[in-house]
């Protein structure tokens, strides 16, 4: 259902883009240099859709590794930080800054220390959905549900574990919709990360279609990534809807 | 084995106004009391104060030979990723199984065990809610309006059991409703407000037990000294 509306709602954005495009280059006309006609798109579509798709399928993998990455460190630090503590103080100090400075700046520097392998576009891409992510975490873990944590505080029973089961169950919510959302920018961060410099993904081929001043092959990367990012953030949704459901139900 | 409250006076963390003012009264012994009074006059702070929540900015609670208070509302809630029966399971200190048992019959709650918190009515929440709180090891237990949304037959039952069951233990009842605080509680503490001399009053309840109905004169007497007291 989650995965159908993303696809359809997808679907509407781009067509309106590519409408709006059109638009402009028969109403001020344009040539196909500048703007492809659409025969111009669709041969560009099937001369280009199998190097382009592997292209995203390259570039995704290395954004689901980079997005699980940071969910996981996210995770651990965000729980590690939930606490009125001076450690937690810190470690939400640290985030809410370092988060203020674009990663895509020091980006360069990941280059020449790492060179333009997946590992530097790992990195990126872990970093840049990585920040968000522990800021929510955080937010979240370091809330407390008073009306069910009361009584186990009270007497006695409110364990770390407990307390961040408590807290993510309430929460599971806003924690699926925090995650899907990571997954536009460890895909941006991945993207990105290929455009500035690597051999490899997506954001290599775009920078290439670029340099050819190609608009059709840059429509059909687009569309690639987006008909992907779309399909990606659904099963993220429904996996997180399927975790609740299963979660609730294990006993009833 | 009496517990006093001295000289209280707190406010809630952060505001300026105080809540109490040298607050003090004294319960008897043991038993079924109330705290009574309108809203917002500051029940569920001195309970705060009483479980050691919400320090005083001065004052004491004697509570010589108690240790172990706590206090219960209404709004709590249980995870909802398990069935009501499986929490309270949980929590029931070892030896107490029968009592759980015996609890759940009580309190009318055989059909609600099977289902998760979420999917019972507030009266079976609020039930659910406090006898997780009755299966536990306390001195004192604070009912801040526990028993809402319960019907009154169920209520009295409720109560009647309790005290019953609990004679050694202070309870606290927290409550809008005259007819049953006076009806059933021991002593009932009316708070009145710092403006107010004295802060607070102590009237006698009927106290009520299983067989014993109260003279309707005496639980009308002691209906009239709590709102003649709060009013």
């Amino acid at each position: 259902m989650l995965l159908h509306r993303r696809i359809y709602q997808f679907f509407i954005i781009y067509c309106l883009g590519v409408s709006g495009l059109l638009i402009l280059k028969y109403l001020i006309s344009l040539s196909d240099y500048v703007i492809p006609s659409p025969s111009i798109l669709w041969r560009t579509a099937l001369d280009i859709f199998n190097p382009y798709f592997k292209g995203v399928m390259n570039t995704l993998i290395v954004a689901v590794v980079g997005q699980l990455i940071s969910i996981i460190l996210a995770l651990l630090l965000g729980i590690a930080g939930r606490r009125a503590t001076w450690f937690g103080s810190f470690i939400k100090a640290a985030a809410y800054n370092i988060q203020a400075y674009p990663i895509v700046a020091i980006a360069p520097i990941i280059f020449i220390l790492l060179g333009d392998g997946i590992l530097s576009r790992l990195l990126i891409a872990a970093m840049i959905c990585y920040f968000p992510l522990l800021l929510s975490v955080i937010g979240i873990m370091s809330e407390p549900v008073s009306d069910v944590e009361h009584f186990y505080r009270v007497t006695g029973r409110l364990r770390w574990q407990l307390e961040v089961k408590i807290r993510a169950f309430e929460n599971l919510g806003k924690i699926t919709t925090v995650i899907a959302g990571s997954a536009t920018l460890a895909m941006a961060g991945t993207i990105v990360a290929e455009f500035i410099v690597a051999d490899a993904g997506i954001g290599y081929a775009i920078r290439i279609a670029l340099f050819q001043s190609d608009l059709s092959k840059i429509l059909v990367a687009l569309f690639l990534i987006g008909i992907t990012l779309s399909v990606y953030q659904g099963i993220l949704e429904g996996a997180g809807f399927i975790i609740k459901k299963g979660w609730t139900k294990k006993e009833n | 084995m009496p517990f006093a409250v001295r000289n209280i006076t707190a406010k809630f963390p952060g505001a300026t106004r105080l809540i109490f003012e040298g607050l003090s009264f004294e319960l008897s012994g043991p038993g079924f009391h109330s705290l009574f009074g309108p809203s917002g006059v500051g029940k569920t702070t001195l309970a705060k104060v009483i479980t050691g929540d919400l320090p005083p900015l001065s004052g004491e609670i004697d509570s010589d030979g108690l240790s172990t208070f706590l206090y219960s509302y209404n709004l709590e809630r249980l995870p909802d990723w398990s069935s009501t029966g499986n929490h309270l399971e949980k929590i029931t200190p070892p030896g107490r199984e029968e009592l759980r048992k015996e609890l759940i019959h009580i309190f009318g709650l055989e059909e609600c065990v099977a289902k998760r918190f979420s999917l019972l009515s507030l009266g079976q929440q609020n039930r659910v809610n406090l006898l997780r709180y009755l299966l536990q090891d306390f001195d004192l237990l604070i009912m801040d309006e526990s028993l809402g949304n319960v019907d009154e037959p169920t209520r009295g039952k409720i109560i009647l059991h309790v005290k019953e069951t609990f004679p050694e233990s202070y309870f606290l009842y927290i409550s809008h409703n005259v007819v049953e605080v006076a009806r059933f509680c021991k002593e009932i503490v009316v708070l009145r407000g710092k403006d107010r001399k004295p802060q607070s009053k102590l009237i006698f309840g009927q106290n009520a037990r299983q067989g014993i109905d109260p003279d309707p004169r005496k639980l009308e007497r002691s209906m009239i000294e709590i709102v003649n007291a709060s009013s």
